[in-house]
């Protein structure tokens, strides 16, 4: 009996360090994210559950961000290496002195929209928003571009509603609010689905098609990984693109869906390949796009609109911290 | 009491604040983690007199949600008070009611009642009353024997004197809890003006979440906290006149 003991523990140990061996080579790094798992994030999901960044050497702990947890202030505690951060907080941190770089950006269409039924008029040209009980999230980048639009096509609060909004759709579903803001390829789908559910349909009205170009979801690194450990930040980065790649392949989709399912259970399996479809249409616009490419003139532009809307004091030329 | 209400909240304040600037400083943190003293100044000009309106938007929900939780905590604890089947009852459905968490029940409310006035006094009065209640029920369930035994042997005891006594006899403890509860109101509030409301300092509190502004929140929290400190200062001051004049009343020291 004491000599099984014996053996057991032997074997244990035998097993706890060459466990310990396997990964000592492996680079750990932590990687976190803006917004909880979902469909939105299925490349980083991706990335993680096919192996690529063990591929890579890489030991990566994905975790899930909120408001409260801000990838920006992470990296600045050293508490993270990698993060997602919106164009907004990246330029708003700049502002205020943190050093970070921009190393990919996500999303080349922002999935911040505006939903609104098709029993009222299209919103054709900008001057079509007069009149409209307009949703807003005071404080949120969507009360920023709408100010923008406004200002582009010079309309003054009293010829418009505007209506602070939450996460209860509520008072659109009750007709209160006409214009509603979400995010196109997560509460977008989910507002669309249940709508036609009822026979309505719906229109996005999507700021891009009016010349308002503002940078949504970017991959950042802290300017002293950036400079300290350039190795790493290239097998990262390689890693997560080709996720990110795979995970937008129309081929692939049964497989992203199965693991973005794992982390994301809240939505139901015809949801989350809504969404994902959607996802795609803003990650990768077309074939030629490569994921990743930063659109210099459109993180100029948002950079632009925060001086205007006095969010930011100074100009802090953001496209020198683009680095993909 | 007011003052030294107000200058303890500045001692713990400034700790706080100092330890920031400590951390700021031994970590080479940029002024986006934790802001300097000069922005957390430039910031307090630019904001203090929206958040000032703010904070007494937020504290007049505070007081009627503390009124309606006093209300409430004192009908409940009375009509509870008694070893009864129906007393036992009451306890229980109240002990049951709060067992959820309000801010698991919040967004119903909001639903329910919209982001206004209703939801964000209703949440307040349901954080801020079951503390109470439980000392209500506490004191109200306990006989003060030496003095209600002489009215039950002459047959002169009514529900409404057996109150009064029992209220009177632990004034001193009724003040405490019903001006300490006065945070948890403030507190409620501002959970239910983070949650979903669209006014009050917590609703302000979020849009600088928004924006990773921590000037702006170091700056609500120290308007909550004075504000709150000179109420509770307040509550404790009418508190030791309400149990001075009772003292005089029965004919002891006032002190």
């Amino acid at each position: 009996m004491k000599k099984q003991s014996i053996h057991i523990l032997v074997l244990f140990l035998f097993t706890a360090l060459f466990s310990v061996a396997s990964h000592a080579d492996e680079i750990e790094l932590n990687y976190r994210l803006k917004w909880l798992f979902n469909t939105s994030v299925a490349g980083d999901i991706y990335a993680d559950a096919k192996g690529y960044f063990k591929e890579a050497g890489l030991k990566v702990t994905v975790k899930e961000g909120s408001p409260e947890k801000n990838a920006i202030n992470e990296l600045e505690l050293g508490h993270s290496d990698f993060g997602v951060a919106s164009a907004d907080q990246v330029i708003r941190a700049l502002d205020k002195g943190a050093k970070i770089m921009v190393l990919a950006q996500l999303f080349q269409v922002n999935p911040m929209q505006w939903i609104y039924r098709t029993d009222q008029p299209q919103i054709k040209t900008l001057d079509d928003l007069r009149g409209r009980n307009i949703g807003i999230t005071f404080g949120g980048n969507d009360e920023t571009v709408m100010n923008t639009l406004f200002a582009k096509a010079g309309i003054t609060s009293k010829e418009v509603k505007i209506t602070g909004v939450r996460f209860d759709f509520t008072p659109f579903f009750k007709r209160e609010v006409d214009v509603w803001p979400v995010y196109f390829n997560s509460q977008g789908v989910i507002l669309k689905d249940k709508l036609e559910k009822e026979g309505e349909r719906v229109y996005f009205f999507n700021p891009a098609d009016f010349g308002v170009n503002f940078v949504a979801n970017s991959v950042i690194t802290s300017e002293k990984v950036w400079k300290n450990r350039p190795e790493v930040v290239k097998k990262f980065m390689d890693a997560l693109l080709k996720g990110w790649e795979a995970a937008m392949d129309p081929s692939n989709e049964a497989d992203v869906l199965m693991e973005v399912k794992k982390q994301d259970k809240e939505s139901n399996d015809e949801l989350r390949r809504l969404q994902l479809i959607a996802t795609r249409e803003l990650i990768k616009p077309s074939a030629d796009v490569k994921i990743g490419t930063m659109d210099v003139e459109a993180w100029k532009q948002t950079e632009a609109i925060m001086l205007n809307e006095k969010q930011i004091k100074k100009p802090v030329r953001v496209e020198t911290i683009l680095k993909h | 009491m007011l003052f030294r209400r107000i200058y303890q909240f500045l001692i713990v304040y400034s700790i706080g604040l100092i330890s920031l600037l400590l951390i700021k400083a031994g970590l080479s943190l940029s002024d986006y983690v934790i802001p300097g003293f000069e922005l957390i100044l430039e910031t307090l000009a630019q904001v203090f007199d929206t958040y000032f309106l703010d904070v007494m938007n937020t504290m007049s929900v505070t007081v009627l949600g503390q009124c309606v939780s006093i209300a409430l905590a004192f009908g409940v604890g009375i009509a509870g008070r008694r070893s009864s089947w129906m007393g036992s009852f009451i306890k229980v459905t109240a002990y049951n009611i709060q067992a959820y968490p309000i801010v698991a029940l919040a967004p119903i409310i909001f639903i329910l009642l919209g982001d206004g006035f209703m939801s964000r006094l209703l949440i307040a009065s349901m954080i801020c009353y079951f503390p109470l209640l439980l000392s209500v029920l506490g004191i109200m369930a306990t006989p003060v024997e030496d003095i209600e035994h002489f009215y039950i042997i002459t047959g002169r005891m009514r529900w409404q004197l057996e109150v009064k006594i029992r209220a009177f006899e632990n004034l001193s403890k009724l003040t405490t809890v019903i001006s300490g509860s006065a945070t948890l109101a403030m507190a409620g509030t501002i959970v239910a003006e983070f949650i979903a409301a669209n006014a009050g300092i917590g609703y302000s509190i979020r849009v600088a979440l928004y924006q990773s502004d921590l000037a702006k929140i170091l700056i609500a929290l120290f308007l909550i906290g004075i504000i709150i400190s000179i109420y509770q200062g307040c509550l404790e001051t009418l508190g030791e006149q309400i149990k001075t004049r009772w003292s005089v009343s029965k004919g002891g020291n006032s002190r």
